[in-house]
This record gives C-alpha cells, structure tokens and sequence, in this order.
C-alpha cells in the first residue's frame, strides 16, 4: 500500500494539497539520495538525471506549497510523511551502481506510472468536490511528467547490442 | 527518564550518508528505523545503536541516536553492557547474519536466556557482502560464491529456529520488499518488553543470490497477519519457522503474551534486596571475624 491512515472519503482540499506536497517532497529526497548514490559509485550519468528528477519534484513541491499557502496561510497539516510509502518516489531497490542514463529514466518513469495509478485509484474515493478537483489535475500532471520523461528516454542514442547480463562476473546479484 | 516527544523520521536520520550499494536491502531497513523510531517518540539521546561489522553494521552512524559500531560479532555483549549500566536507555543491536550467528553465534543463548530488555535487528543477506561475497552461516546449500565455485556443502543455520529455540520471547521476520510491514514489526518488537529479535531478509544486490533479491521477495512474501495468524504459541512459531529458506513469511512469529521479568529488573530487584541486608560500611570487618 502506498498511503496508510487517511481516508479519501472525508479528505480536504487543504489535506489533498498537503498530500500532494509530501509526495513531492518525498519523491525529491529520494532523487537526491540516488544522485548521491550515483555520485559515490562513479555513476555521474545517472546522478545527473537524478539531480534534474529531484529539482523537477521541488518545483513542483514549490508550486503545491504556495498554493497551499495562498488558501489556508499557516494552518496546521493533518497529513503526515508518516502515512506516505513511496508513491512517487522510486523504491531504494530502483537503484544501481553503473546504472545507464537509461536504466535511470525508466527509474523515473515508472514512479511518475505509480504517481498516476495512486491518483486515478484514489479518485473515486474522494468525495469534496475541491480535492476530487484537484485530485483530477494532479493525475493529469503525472502524465505530463511521465511525458517529459519520455522525451529525455528518445535522446538516448540507441543500447548496444547484448545483454548487461553478459559483462555481469558470476555469482553477482542482479 | 524517559521522554516521549513529537519527533519525525527525519530526526534520526544523520548526515552521513551511506555508502552502500544502490539499491542494497538496507536502505530500507534504515529508513523502516527511522520510522519505527519516531512512531516511538524517544529522542535520539535516549538510544543507543549498537553494531558488530559488516555492511549493516554501519548502520549506527547513520542515525542520530548513540551509536557503537564495535568489533565483529560481540554487538550483543556490549549492547548488553550498556543497558544494564543504564536501563532507561532504549537499546538497539544490529548486524549481519555472519555477526550475528557465526563469530556472534555464541552470545545470542546468552542474551535470550537472559531476557535484556533490547531489540535485536539481523539483516540477513544470506552472505559476506562487505568482504565481497563469501558464504555466510545462513547461505542455502548449493549456493554458489568467488570462494565456494563448487557450492555449498552445508545446511544453512535457521535464525528463527535458533533464537525460539534458546527461548526467546519475541521473534519476527519482514523484508523492505514490504516498507509499512517491517517498519511496525520494528516498532513492535522495540515496544517490546524484553529481548526481541527480528530477522530482515534484506538482500545484497552485489553478492547475493538473484533468487534472494527484492523483486522475488515482493512476488513470495506471505504476511502471517493476512492469514490470521496467533503469534502467541511457541510450538506453532517453531513449526512457521522451518520454512526459513523456502518460504518468506513477515510478521510476528512469536509474541509471548505474559513476558518474563527482564535480566535488569531483576538486578535491580536483587541489588535493592542485598542493599537492604547490607552491613553499614564501619561493620563490615565484622563478617571476617571468628567468634
């Protein structure tokens, strides 16, 4: 399960915002320890894509964040990281060391799938007319993203011939 | 004394950053503890990390709480140590399935029996990551390595078998192929009164086996809660747990429901019954003298 302990039936536009938010904010950490991961293990292809992800969900996050301010100023947040597993952020499991640029993209791609697949699971549950609304632009957002990251996966020049898993030493893990 | 504070996963996450290998079961292990810690709410100052060596060992100084990342297998005896010179500490012990139950293997009888008042984490890789892939105590049989080209010749130590064996009170398994899962069985066997243990499948994405990675345990895990599972007979636990190595059950496998008093309660009882037998200081050449 990606979320635990909130109920779309009663959610609010201001809960909806700041899930949307905590998504984002955990989506960007988890980017930034890949970048870090990459970096440290001589990946920097990877890294940088990575570190482009994780700008891309803080500005996203920017963006929930002042809408949020603008409607309901500094009022408290029921929603909590607690109640969040990686809806878009990428599973620790994602990641490897020599990763290709391609390997890393279709990383995020699959997150940006997941994001989508949450909103359009949660859609039907949500019953405020303003969350649902808002609920319904953020999935439409996520095709957006996986867009863009379609388009970073087409400037790839094309994967060599063969398998990764014929320069993999026996008895290496996958 | 000890606090409980609003405090988030974040603030028992430190600094440093880890230098495991991408995509390592262990990323998730620390961050379910972070979790599981801040459910919990003692401040970081509150708890002491203890380790042996190995790649989860390092996990204490990834963490803002107290950390001992001490020498190959003897986590147990110093977590021990600390705990009773200070019981209001929350303590934690973690390390590998090589520290833990070879070089480590003769400590946990004694840690059990006693019934201290810590929690226990192995991950359990099933290998020797740190020193680049050799078999381990929990490695199957037939398990292929740089150092064993011909596989294994030897059964694998069970270690849910062992510790229900040496009598613990609380024993689970769980894998971060299952995030919320393993996090509240952390947490539970942290609240735990008493020596819990809690066996992480938590592969090695370098040396491991490909059958013993993430993607196989998110296909196999059967969570023993889904199946309406009593956790407080023994005998039941021991049966689940023979089917370490073939099956990948996560949850609590045993929880006694009436736990024991803990080794340092009893030391404590004991310290303030002989306290109150105690001869004051001037008078205690009298018990050397011979009437």
């Amino acid at each position: 399960m990606s979320v635990q302990g909130i109920d779309f039936s009663t959610l609010t536009l201001r809960d909806a915002l700041d899930l949307a938010i905590l998504i984002e904010d955990e989506a960007q950490e988890r980017y930034q320890e890949f970048a870090h991961q990459m970096e440290l293990h001589h990946t920097p292809e990877a890294a940088a894509f990575f570190r482009f992800m994780a700008s891309n969900e803080a500005k996203h996050g920017a963006q929930l964040s002042e809408r949020r301010t603008q409607l309901f100023g500094a009022a408290p947040r029921t929603v909590t990281r607690a109640m969040l597993w990686d809806v878009e952020a990428p599973d620790y499991d994602r990641a490897r060391a020599f990763m290709t640029p391609r390997e890393a993209m279709q990383a995020a791609l699959q997150s940006e799938q997941k994001a989508h697949a949450f909103f359009v699971a949660a859609l039907p549950q949500v019953t405020d007319p303003e969350a649902k609304a808002l609920f319904a632009e953020l999935r439409e957002e996520e095709v957006e993203h996986q867009e863009l990251v379609t388009k970073e996966l087409a400037k790839l020049p094309p994967e060599p011939a063969g398998s990764p898993d014929d320069f993999a030493d026996e008895p290496t893990g996958q | 004394m000890q606090t409980s504070v609003a405090l988030e996963a974040k603030d028992y996450r430190s600094d440093l950053k880890p230098i495991w290998c991408p995509g390592c079961g262990d990323f998730g292990v620390v961050s379910a503890l972070y979790r599981a810690l801040a459910n919990i709410g003692r401040p970081p100052h509150e708890i002491a990390l203890v380790s042996g060596i190995g790649c989860s060992s390092r996990i204490p100084g990834y963490t803002t709480a107290y950390g001992f990342n001490s020498v190959h297998g003897r986590a147990l005896p110093i977590a021990q140590g600390i705990k009773l010179a200070n019981p209001d500490l929350l303590v934690l012990v973690a390390g590998g399935d090589g520290d833990g139950f070879s070089i480590g293997g003769g400590h946990v009888p004694h840690v059990i029996r006693r019934n201290i008042d810590l929690t226990y984490i192995v991950m359990d890789n099933q290998i020797y990551g740190l020193t680049k892939g050799q078999l381990s105590p929990t490695s199957p049989r037939g398990a292929h390595t740089v150092t064993s080209p011909d596989g294994s010749l030897e059964d694998p130590v069970n270690p849910l078998l062992y510790v229900l064996g040496y009598g613990a009170h609380f024993v689970a398994q769980s894998t971060p192929a299952d995030m919320p899962g393993l996090t509240a069985v952390l947490e539970e066997a942290i609240r735990f009164p008493g020596f819990s243990f809690v066996n992480v499948q938590s592969p090695c994405v370098t040396f491991g086996q490909p059958e013993q990675q993430l993607k196989a345990h998110k296909a196999g895990m059967k969570s023993l809660a889904s199946i309406g599972y009593d956790s407080s007979d023994r005998v039941r636990a021991m049966d689940l747990a023979q089917t370490y190595g073939k099956e990948l059950y996560t949850g609590v496998f045993y929880r006694n429901p009436n736990p024991p008093p803990t080794y340092e309660s009893l030391v404590r009882q004991r310290q303030r019954h002989l306290q109150a037998k105690a001869l004051p200081r001037e008078r205690i050449l009298d018990l050397f003298v011979q009437h």
